[in-house]
């Protein structure tokens, strides 16, 4: 039968096998998904394009699942998109269910990871010409609707928007790019640091400093504790993991994995507003919002089944209109053009031995990761019991070599992870609000982006408020979301 | 210890040895050697066509080759910082043209570095309107300008994207003097900007290519993203090295259509406009001559053993290898055309 004449031991390998390595990218900070990809995508000529496929969308699936270990284990993202993930990981692993947050977080990432892969599969053109409707002003105004998020999960409003400025301030210094359809001119940069900073603050290395490096300074200046005591990490049967605790949250799961996957087929928006969006939406929904950002399983779930959702939907302007939904994305259209593939809006029907392919190795990456992962997870949670001062040398030195290769060789990535690490330590000193922060850094180029491209193409702000009946619903949503948060934060206040 | 005259003349015969061995090192390339590209993407053409031709060098010379992506501005602050013949780069004609339209981290790289030899043609630049469009031809848009009616096309500023939209004006103005005015430019970024300003009717015409927006031309007419190309800026010679079967359901006899003769964009009164975007080497200015001899030397033996060309042609490249002092005659001579076209659009 032709649906299975695709499936070898060999394709099967490399799916299995590709998803081993992307779990173990995405797992060691600084290091991607779109890096496993990219080193991997040579390897891909000789295999064919099904079987070479299969090893890219295992890595892909794998590299985007991985980065929960990190994030929840050390307080690294170990993706951008894993940022929320530290929120309540961390908080969970510091009470000693670093163990039990995993498997939340592995269940969380199969759920948005076949919810997305069900929507790739049924509806992808049906989603793409849905996605063409999203012209620069409605992706700035689901650019604002992520930002609007910043005060809900700020612990002082104030600063907490002051904060998510600062960090849209710092993203916009370098060159407005060409690649953008900017100008191509420096803005910003101090005098005299233009040969350093017309490219900007890479992302990573601004995300592992951040979070990496001020936690080890922020260590070495308490003084190093010992690991965390094996029995601690491991259980303790009150912290057991058990499927019961995604009772209730089924609406959770698939409004987070829709989000994923919604935000997936925007072409440009990035990975990152689907957490971001996915968590503060669960944050909002939810009877007990104050527990957010203290170690609720609900907030790994949202976050984790949204940036797995993003992996079907990132393929739906992939494979509908020949357009990368992501980064990583963008290198699978390299796998098919060397291989003599268009990819476009007739890539499904014209190809449909390698839609199929691509369908089944989705499914078996998204099944391999979550039986690697669970079962061999408490193992890996131990990593929190190596003693800090042997663990953190090795961190610092995985997030140096991250924050060096993220770019393919660029020194100033280190010096970047470097001064964001010490930034990132004193922020903690003067109150600042390092999520709000991150999350403005994140979305401030495509902010800019967005609300420049809208002003020049249809001339004025009117536009934001009458340019279709998504603008208006996306209003509509933002408008909560800045309701939300202030509820969210009058009621903490109220409690403290 | 005491320095005898032998042992003076064994530490000056050991210096002079260990010098000329280094000097005999340096003539040719080291073991390993990191090839940057202007390119950030490692899915695009530039990453592809490097990769190949690392890949076909590194096994010719036994050597150690990787391509880097680390964009065009990185790449040449690596090539300033390296005359050993460590660092290579690979690009293409944004090297000159981002210079031309004064984008800020171009130099001239005539100047500034040494050309090496072209290695491809990526023959797919196009130009595209939507499959509704009143314009069914260049003719037509040149038709509209002169009534006076506006052109928006949607480009990428300050490059490949943009000499075409400095070529339709300059057409413009070579046919009918002032109606280059209203062929105006809508500044995009990547071809999923330049596609959606299609869809959101913000531009008449965009800039595409063969291998992205084919698929589009294929739509039914009622399909709101279906596109018709008006324009291929290759050379006619270009394009006739293309497969026969073109590309998708295009074939290269359909592509030949749109391109030079049979579609005119005039350059001046007896010439017409063509683009090919050919990628070449760019070397460090101070880098041995030797070295350069010696890529020469490999890629012609490269190119004459015939592989390489195949595996060019299988990802839609047109093989093209000029050995460094032609190809630098060659680029600097459409250097100097495409300068005059950007001089004539922008004076009075």
């Amino acid at each position: 039968m032709p649906f299975f004449e695709f499936i070898t031991p060999l394709f099967l390998l490399l799916i299995i096998g590709g998803t081993f390595v992307g779990i173990i990218f995405g797992a060691i900070p600084g290091m991607t998904a779109t890096m496993a990809v990219a080193v991997c995508l040579p390897l891909t000529y000789p295999l064919g394009l099904n079987n070479g496929l299969a090893l890219l969308l295992g890595l892909y699936v794998g590299g985007i699942s991985g980065g929960l270990v990190p994030a929840i284990l050390l307080n690294i993202p170990g993706t951008p998109s894993s940022i929320t993930t530290t929120f309540d990981g961390y908080p969970m692993t510091q009470r000693g269910e670093g163990e039990k947050a995993l498997k939340i977080g592995i269940c969380a990432s199969l759920a948005g990871g076949i919810i997305s892969l069900i929507a790739l599969y049924l509806f992808a053109p049906a989603l793409a010409d849905f996605a063409i409707r999203f012209s620069y002003v409605e992706k700035f105004l689901i650019i604002l609707f992520a930002l609007s998020v910043m005060g809900a999960l700020s612990a002082n409003l104030l600063i907490g928007i002051f904060s998510g400025f600062l960090g849209i301030f710092i993203s916009l210094i370098g060159t407005y790019d060409i690649s953008s359809g900017g100008n191509g001119k420096h803005r910003l940069i101090p005098p005299g640091l233009e040969y350093w900073l017309d490219s900007g603050f890479s992302l990573l290395p601004v995300l592992i400093g951040i979070f990496g490096l001020s936690a080890i300074l922020q260590e070495a200046e308490n003084g190093m504790p010992l690991g965390l005591s094996r029995d601690k990490v491991r259980i303790g049967k009150s912290s057991k993991f058990s499927f019961s605790v995604f009772k209730g949250q089924a609406l959770n799961v698939l409004r987070s994995s829709g989000i994923g996957t919604f935000v997936g087929i925007l072409p440009g928006v990035g990975g990152s507003a689907a957490s971001i969006l996915a968590y503060t939406n669960a944050k909002t929904f939810s009877k007990n919002p104050e527990n957010f950002g203290k170690g609720e399983p609900a907030g790994i779930i949202a976050s984790e089944s949204g940036n797995n959702g993003l992996t079907g939907g990132a393929l739906v302007p992939l494979l509908s209109l020949g357009i990368p939904g992501d980064s990583t994305t963008a290198l699978l259209i390299g796998a098919f053009t060397l291989q003599g593939i268009q990819v476009g809006p007739l890539f499904i029907g014209n190809n449909p031995d390698t839609w199929n392919a691509m369908i089944f190795a989705m499914l078996i990456a998204n099944v391999a990761m979550f039986i690697m992962m669970f079962y061999a997870i408490r193992y890996v949670a131990l990593i929190v019991t190596i003693p800090k001062h042997i663990l953190f040398p090795i961190i610092l030195m995985m997030c140096v070599i991250g924050a060096y290769t993220i770019n393919y060789g660029i020194m100033f990535d280190v010096w970047t992870l470097l001064i964001f690490g010490l930034f990132g330590w004193l922020a903690l000193k003067i109150r600042l609000e390092i999520a709000p922060f991150i999350i403005g850094f994140i979305l401030g180029p495509s902010a800019e982006v967005y609300f420049v491209k809208s002003l020049e193409s249809f001339g004025d702000l009117t536009i934001f408020f009458t340019k279709s009946w998504i603008a208006v619903l996306l209003w509509v949503l933002i408008l909560g979301s800045i309701a939300g948060s202030v509820f969210i934060n009058r009621r903490a206040s109220q409690a403290e | 210890m005491t320095f005898t005259r032998r042992l003076i003349l064994s530490l000056a015969a050991a210096t002079v040895l260990s010098a000329s061995s280094y000097a005999a090192v340096a003539q040719e390339l080291p073991r390993n050697v990191r090839l940057v590209i202007g390119s950030k993407s490692t899915g695009g053409d530039t990453y592809q066509n490097s990769a190949i031709v690392a890949e076909a060098l590194a096994e010719k010379l036994g050597i150690n080759v990787k391509v880097d992506a680390v964009g065009a501005t990185e790449a040449f602050k690596a090539l300033d910082r390296d005359s050993r013949g460590t660092t290579l780069m690979i690009f293409h004609d944004q090297s000159y043209l981002g210079n031309l339209y004064g984008v800020q981290g171009y130099s001239n790289p005539f100047e500034g570095y040494k050309v090496g030899p072209t290695v491809a043609i990526n023959p797919g630049n196009a130009y595209l309107v939507p499959k509704t469009s009143k314009y069914q031809s260049m003719d037509d848009i040149f038709a509209a300008a002169k009534a006076g009616e506006k052109v928006r096309v949607a480009i990428q500023p300050g490059g490949v994207s943009e000499i075409g939209f400095s070529a339709m004006k300059n057409a413009a103005k070579v046919l009918s003097p002032g109606s280059e005015a209203n062929i105006v430019a809508v500044n995009t970024g990547s071809q999923s900007d330049k596609n959606q300003t299609m869809w959101d009717d913000l531009s008449d015409v965009i800039n595409g290519s063969i291998q992205a927006n084919e698929q589009f031309t294929q739509l039914p007419e009622d399909d709101r993203k279906a596109m018709r190309f008006v324009w291929i800026t290759a050379r006619p010679a270009t394009l006739q090295q293309a497969p026969a079967q073109g590309m998708g359901n295009t074939t290269r006899d359909q592509m030949l259509k749109f391109a030079d003769p049979e579609t005119k964009v005039p350059l001046n009164d007896s010439e017409n406009f063509t683009f090919d975007k050919e990628f070449f080497f760019l070397y460090n200015q101070d880098m041995d001559d030797a070295i350069v001899a010696q890529i020469d030397t490999a890629l012609s033996e490269i190119y004459a053993a015939g592989e390489i060309q195949k595996r060019q042609k299988e990802a839609f490249f047109i093989p093209n290898f000029l050995p460094s002092a032609e190809a630098q005659a060659h680029l600097l001579a459409k250097r100097s055309t495409y300068e005059q076209v950007i001089k004539d659009i922008t004076s009075n």
